[in-house]
């Protein structure tokens, strides 16, 4: 039989709750009754109803407390006195809006900036990936001990030979496979366009768990070398391109080496790697040449561990594979390890650093805020010490005059945490648009149940912030004193004057922090920006143009279309390259020796050159300067003797104080024949501003069969070079209808390069200025109140006949004390603190001196501004009306 | 909240509960019964009943009515639940099984 009892508990509870009157009644006749009942007893006995009511009373021991003891034994009382103390603040709230607004509106500042940034971290950080089991998914790099790496991409690059070892060899793994991701030409019925496609080795499905919602995986057959081939697209694209149709299945894409059948459609979360929208297995197409090179590394590779298997235990089986791999093949596989990782962990390396510090930044505006809150309480909590006063007169305990006031400032902080959402919800739209576009997992940004999680947390813990010192301070007045004074200036002036300078001081030693690191943040993209490239980007058109035919095929639609570009009107040079400055992703790298060749097993060790394809004209257009020697021409073909440009930087490195031209060097690329160098050609910085140019070799696209089927038309302009665009496209269109085409300028594309220090930049300028507002009305604050409180003071002062000048150097000279205080422990905590923003500074020390004298001068203005006002008012103070309010 | 200071701990609620289960009635009642029945050896407070009775309702273990009395005033009458009777069994074998053996510790002869 089922037990009723907490119906009957709840039935109860609810009743003391909401029929609170009804209840004290009964209570109250219950205690009535009984005295009746003993006042008969004992006048029964002989006494006085006088005498029987005080026995009866007296045998009640305390009634009051003892009502209050039955009250206490309904357990509802602290719900009731939270919705007595939220009634009373609510009120209390209303009667100054002005206050409330106030202290809202910097809190939900504070919270909103809190919860738009933590909705990043989460988003990107915490967030585990949509995959089953993704803690499991681990990539697989190939770092070498003793190469040089040229970028942290290269690290990353496995060979094909190498995989198919690792795979064969470990037994940690449930499956294990290598992908690369491209933007390819392909024609999708008759239209040419380009896709995101990933071509990919068998397991690669297995190793995400992933099932497709439509259609099936790659069969056996597909895979094989040799065999079908089959694609696979995403949700988003089977929606675009196809209508989210059931007929999808089947029809052919082509432009991937052949035209392939679409045998699936993945499930909606599914993008890897970032933003793919087809994938094919990579034997079906595999045309390169490096598919049996164990140099050859071009591959990323993943692998899903077993359910028993730890990191630690698949990453000692690697080790020890890599080592045998080294021993077998000491050529190509000369200090190669091979490091495990999480994917997430892999994926989220770069930016981990960035989104922390953008959280401590942006907490620390929130203290900020806090701070001044709690001024703004504690000027309150001055005003109200005759209501406190009162109220521990009739009986409140401390405690309870904390906890209401405690309460007011929960209430508060969670107006504040609302609004605070309303501004985040939008702040974190905005951080997504304007985040760097390379920033992992920016499509997962939102504002989910751990956010809100977060947004209440942090506005309960700042509510106990910067309510409860105001609090304790309210709650220690001194009774007799506070009634004496009878309401007006009934401040024990001294504590409280020191407690508003304290938080002063602190917040601005805070903004002082913050400003030196957006200081020095701006300094280092001030460097980036201004740093010679070596190549002016102004005015330059880019076209990238991939055509899907043959190779030799492919070259004729360049060789027809440059000089028809440059025989147009505005433009000055016109050049192609296959991969644009700054792309170096996108760029070959490869060992470069002079005069002979050396056995493969020296190869490892060599220095190694950038590897550009470019068409004749590529150095005028982009505007690299030619130091010596000449610029590729028309003919340099084929049928001619290979030709070289290399760059200084390899000059300097590997021929210091010779003369290049002439000599013979072999780039190993698409084959290691003999080239001479006919000129030498300005260092560009490649790898984007922040790195040094290395060694560059550029050889003509007319000599190499291996450049693939696209390249990038560069175009410099007289004019605005947007303006040219559909200019050039209505010049390829006119030689091959069917060649995909995007434009871009080279100020576009450099300009995400600096993409993450400008959001960086962008985002620490806006906390810190934000920060300095905050201080500034700090110090306002502070100032006003401590003017109005020695108004007396200041009008004895002008009576006794101190100047204007020497009153406002003393309210001024205050402030400034502060703000020196405040400067001091700031910037000492910058210098401190600084220190982890190293690696994200450019040509620039964390100690850079200029940062900190200008950041010291800028809070000096700001705090004379903020001061001017208040000492203005005590300088104008009318002796005579000072007086006589006493 | 002040306790009796001659019952054992914890009980006073059994007290309450086996007189309530005898019979339903008011708080006074209850506080002459306790008297009567134990020969005024248990004092307890007019007092100190009343926050005992309200936890015990608040359990769930009694349930009280307003009725009016024989002479005709109203009045709070306390009943047991049937938890309350449960409660009630438990109580009684704890107190037995303590009883029990703290005269069994008392009757232990000296040497």
């Amino acid at each position: 039989m089922p037990d009723w009892r907490w119906l009957r508990q709840l039935t109860l509870r609810l009743r003391t709750l909401f029929q609170r009157d009804r209840v004290d009644r009964e209570l109250e006749e219950e205690f009535q009754f009984h005295i009746e009942q003993r006042v008969e007893l004992e006048m029964g006995k002989g006494f006085s109803p006088e005498e029987a009511r005080s026995v009866a009373l007296r045998a009640m021991d305390r009634i009051e407390q003892r009502k209050e003891e039955c009250r206490d034994m309904r357990r509802v009382n602290y719900i009731d006195d939270l919705w007595r103390d939220l009634r009373y603040t609510a009120r209390n709230l209303r009667r100054s809006p002005g206050f409330a607004t106030l202290a809202v509106l910097i809190m939900a500042l504070g919270i909103g900036a809190n919860t738009a940034i933590f909705s990043v971290v989460n988003g990107v950080l915490l967030r585990p990936l949509s995959y089953l089991n993704p803690d499991r998914i681990v990539t697989l790099t190939n770092p070498s001990t003793i190469a040089e790496a040229t970028t942290e991409l290269a690290v990353k690059l496995v060979s094909i030979p190498n995989f198919q070892d690792w795979h064969d060899q470990s037994s940690s793994f449930e499956a294990m496979a290598y992908y690369r991701q491209g933007e390819e030409a392909v024609t999708v019925g008759s239209t040419a366009e380009y896709a995101q496609a990933t071509r990919v080795s068998p397991e690669f499905f297995r190793v995400f768990a992933v099932e497709p919602i439509l259609g099936h995986l790659f069969t056996a057959e597909e895979v094989k070398p040799g065999g079908g081939g089959a694609l696979v697209i995403s949700y988003a694209y089977w929606q675009s391109h196809f209508r989210g149709g059931p007929r999808v299945l089947g029809q052919t894409i082509g432009g991937l080496g052949r035209p392939l059948p679409i045998v699936g459609v993945l499930p909606p979360g599914f993008r890897f790697p970032d933003k793919t929208d087809l994938w094919y297995p990579v034997n079906t197409v595999l045309r390169e040449p490096t598919a049996n090179s164990r140099g050859g590394q071009n591959y990323f590779a993943v692998g899903r561990l077993k359910p028993s298997v730890s990191l630690e235990r698949a990453q000692s089986e690697m080790t020890l594979i890599a080592r045998r791999l080294e021993q077998e093949y000491p050529e190509s596989n000369k200090g190669l390890t091979v490091a495990v990782t999480r994917l997430r962990d892999e994926m989220v390396g770069d930016v981990r650093l960035t989104l922390y510090l953008l959280l401590g930044a942006v907490g620390v505006v929130l203290l900020i805020a806090c701070t001044n809150t709690a001024t703004l309480l504690l000027g309150k909590a001055t005003a109200r010490t005759r209501e406190v006063a009162i109220r521990a007169a009739l009986g409140a305990s401390r405690k309870r005059v904390v906890r209401q006031l405690v309460t007011e400032s929960l209430l508060l902080a969670l107006f504040a945490g609302a609004s605070g959402l309303l501004l985040a919800s939008w702040g974190s739209m905005a951080l997504v648009a304007l985040a760097p576009p390379d920033l992992p997992r920016l499509s997962e940004i939102s504002v989910d149940r751990w956010v809100l999680a977060f947004t209440l947390g942090i506005s309960v813990i700042t509510s106990l912030l910067f309510g409860l010192v105001p609090a304790l301070y309210a709650a220690r007045v001194d009774l007799s004193e506070a009634l004496k004074q009878g309401g007006r200036r009934m401040v024990s002036g001294v504590g409280m004057v020191r407690t508003r300078g304290v938080l002063v001081v602190a917040e601005t030693a805070l903004a002082v922090v913050l400003l030196s690191a957006a200081g020095l943040l701006l300094k280092s993209f001030e460097a980036l920006q201004s740093v010679d490239l070596g190549f002016r980007p102004e005015k330059v058109l880019t076209m990238k143009a991939t055509v899907p035919a043959p190779i030799p095929a492919a070259r004729q639609f360049f060789e027809d279309v440059l000089p028809q570009i440059r025989a147009l009107p505005g433009v000055l040079a016109v050049g192609a390259t296959m991969a644009l400055p700054g792309r170096f992703e996108s760029m070959a790298t490869g060992p470069y020796f002079f005069d002979h060749l050396p056995p493969q097993r020296e190869w490892p060790a060599a220095p190694s050159a950038i590897i550009s394809v470019v068409a004749p004209g590529t150095f005028r257009a982009l505007g690299i300067p030619l130091k010596s020697g000449r610029d590729f021409t028309d003919g340099d073909d084929a049928d001619k003797p290979l030709v070289a440009v290399v760059n200084e930087a390899l000059v300097r490195k590997s021929l210091p104080g010779e003369n290049p031209i002439g000599r013979t060097v072999f780039c190993l690329f698409d084959s290691a024949q003999p080239m001479t160098i006919i000129g030498v050609a300005g260092d560009v910085r490649e790898r984007g501003p922040a790195r040094e140019p290395m060694p560059e070799c550029y050889i003509p696209y007319r000599q190499h069969e291996f450049n693939g089927p696209a390249l990038s038309v560069v175009v410099r302009t007289a004019g605005d070079p947007i303006g040219l665009e559909d200019t050039l496209r209505r010049v390829a269109n006119k030689t091959s209808p069917t060649v995909p085409m995007k434009f871009t300028t080279m100020k576009a594309l450099l300009s995400e390069d600096v993409a993450t220090p400008r959001f960086r930049t962008l985002l620490f300028g806006v906390f810190a200025g934000l920060a300095v507002c905050l201080a500034m009305a700090g110090v306002y604050g502070v100032m006003a109140y401590t003017v109005a409180q020695r108004s007396n003071e200041f009008g004895v002062r002008i009576a006794l006949g101190a100047s204007t000048g020497s009153v406002v150097r003393l309210v001024l000279g205050q402030g400034l004390a502060l703000a020196c205080i405040g400067l001091g422990v700031g910037l000492a905590a910058s210098i401190a603190g600084t220190r982890l923003l190293k690696s994200m500074l450019f040509e620039v020390q964390p100690n850079d001196p200029l940062v900190y004298v200008a950041v010291a001068v800028l809070l000096g203005a700001v705090v004379l501004v903020a001061g001017y006002v208040p000492a203005n008012r005590a300088a104008k103070i009318d002796p005579l009306t000072a007086l006589r309010q006493e | 909240m002040s306790k009796p200071a001659d019952l054992v701990q914890g009980t006073l609620d059994l007290l309450l509960l086996k007189i309530v289960a005898l019979e339903p009635l008011h708080a006074w009642a209850i506080s002459q019964r306790m008297k009567q029945v134990s020969g005024d050896v248990l004092q307890v407070s007019d007092g100190s009943l009343y926050p005992a009775l309200h936890k015990l309702e608040q359990e769930g273990w009694i349930k009280a009515e307003w009725k009016v009395t024989e002479n005709g005033r109203r009045a709070k009458f306390y009943s047991l639940t049937r938890p309350g009777r449960r409660a009630l069994d438990r109580e009684t074998a704890n107190w037995e099984r303590l009883a029990g053996a703290i005269s069994q510790v008392v009757r232990l002869v000296e040497v």
